[in-house]
């Protein structure tokens, strides 16, 4: 049964990417829209990045005093001076584990 | 791997990006991923490409491009392994749900789902609406990979997840598109694919072994973040990403995971919105 559903879901999320580019749907989109795709990456991944920091996985609710959430904020602030993904990865998770450890 | 990106980064100019970059002291102390060459990568976009690149040449800039990233996707691949492991799925089904949904978060709402005993229906639609964010990539990025054959766009689709979109939209969208960007998509792609099996299978070799307080999954929110927060330059932006972060903050409640997608598109009409109002033309 698990296979059944894993696979389903695969080809779901396979046909969730491929959809636009499939071929069924021939008509590119107006010009008009190119206004609402370009903010696609930063709506998403910001959405990704709030439920992970924000939300308290101990309760299930919103909390920003989190050790995770000062880690995501000093990671916010790496990544704005440095511009780059390794630091930012290494500070933020370093920054969490001094807080969950030493603090 | 290795023996492609050689040619590449021979050039003077590339050593001086090296030499000049801040990030190299990091980059030389993530020992553990000393296999790779990347103490030679660039600053991720930062690579200055020749007018129009050939299709190694450009499928070289995907895997470099994506390189960085998977310092937060080793990382989630073994916290997936170990978590599949923990819900009671066999190795295998661990192994190979990463192949077959090739999703990190929805893997891991899966096998959560499936350890608490719900009905197959629920798990498969709430995996489901989770990934419905692709498809908000798909007509992104669909206007540069509408001409190509058949077999490429299937491989692109089956490739084009949350990383692998984040670095090579940028590609797609210099001016002038470059001919043989699909090829970046897939070296980035295939960089990520690689990298996630092999550390899912890492994390189920490691089990129980890992230990939960090192909190690893944060890594992926932290990739993100190095993607987003430089971008976050111009008000459309800003409100774009604050309107979709307070959407998933409090949709939280809303069934079957719905909060991604409708933070994702509150953000998109807020970012046109502001954009609008800024300049009407």
């Amino acid at each position: 049964m698990i296979w059944v559903v894993m696979i389903t879901t695969g080809i779901m999320t396979f046909l969730m990417r491929f959809s636009m580019f499939s071929g069924l749907i021939n008509k590119p989109l107006p010009a008009s829209f190119d206004r609402y795709l370009r903010y696609v990456p930063i709506a998403v991944l910001s959405a990704i990045i709030a439920a992970s920091v924000v939300i308290d996985p101990a309760t299930n609710a919103p909390n920003i005093g989190t050790d995770r959430a000062l880690a995501a904020i000093i990671a916010v602030i790496v990544a704005l001076v440095t511009k780059s993904v390794l630091s930012t990865i290494a500070v933020g998770l370093s920054v969490l584990w001094v807080l969950q450890n030493l603090v | 791997m290795i023996s492609v990106a050689q040619p590449l980064m021979r050039t003077a100019k590339k050593r001086k990006l090296v030499r000049n970059n801040p990030e190299t002291p990091v980059i030389l102390a993530g020992v553990f991923l000393c296999a790779l060459p990347i103490d030679k990568l660039g600053r991720l976009g930062s690579y200055r490409a020749m007018t129009d690149p050939n299709p190694k040449q450009e499928f070289v800039h995907g895997i470099r491009d994506q390189l960085p990233l998977q310092l937060g996707v080793i990382p989630f691949g073994m916290v997936f392994g170990v978590l599949g492991m923990a819900s009671g799925l066999t190795e295998w089904q661990t192994i190979l749900m990463s192949s077959i949904i090739f999703g990190g978060a929805s893997q891991v709402v899966f096998a959560q789902l499936w350890m608490a005993g719900a009905a197959p229906v629920i798990v498969g639609s709430s995996v489901t609406v989770l990934n419905l964010r692709h498809v908000l990539y798909s007509v992104t990025i669909a206007k540069y990979l509408r001409n190509l054959s058949l077999g490429w766009r299937i491989i692109l689709g089956y490739l084009l997840t949350d990383e692998a979109f984040a670095v090579s939209i940028k590609r797609f969208e210099q001016n002038p598109v470059p001919r043989h960007a699909h090829y970046h998509l897939l070296g980035s792609g295939l960089t990520l694919w690689t990298f996630w099996q092999i550390s899912t299978a890492a994390g189920v070799w490691l089990g129980t072994t890992l230990p939960a307080h090192l909190n690893l999954d944060f890594a992926i929110p932290l990739t993100f973040i190095a993607i987003v927060a430089p971008i976050l330059r111009k008000m459309p932006q800003i409100s774009a990403a604050a309107a979709s972060g307070l959407v998933a903050v409090f949709g939280q409640s809303l069934p079957w995971n719905i909060w991604i997608i409708a933070a994702a598109l509150a953000g998109i009409v807020t970012g046109a919105i502001v954009e609008r109002g800024q300049d009407p033309s």
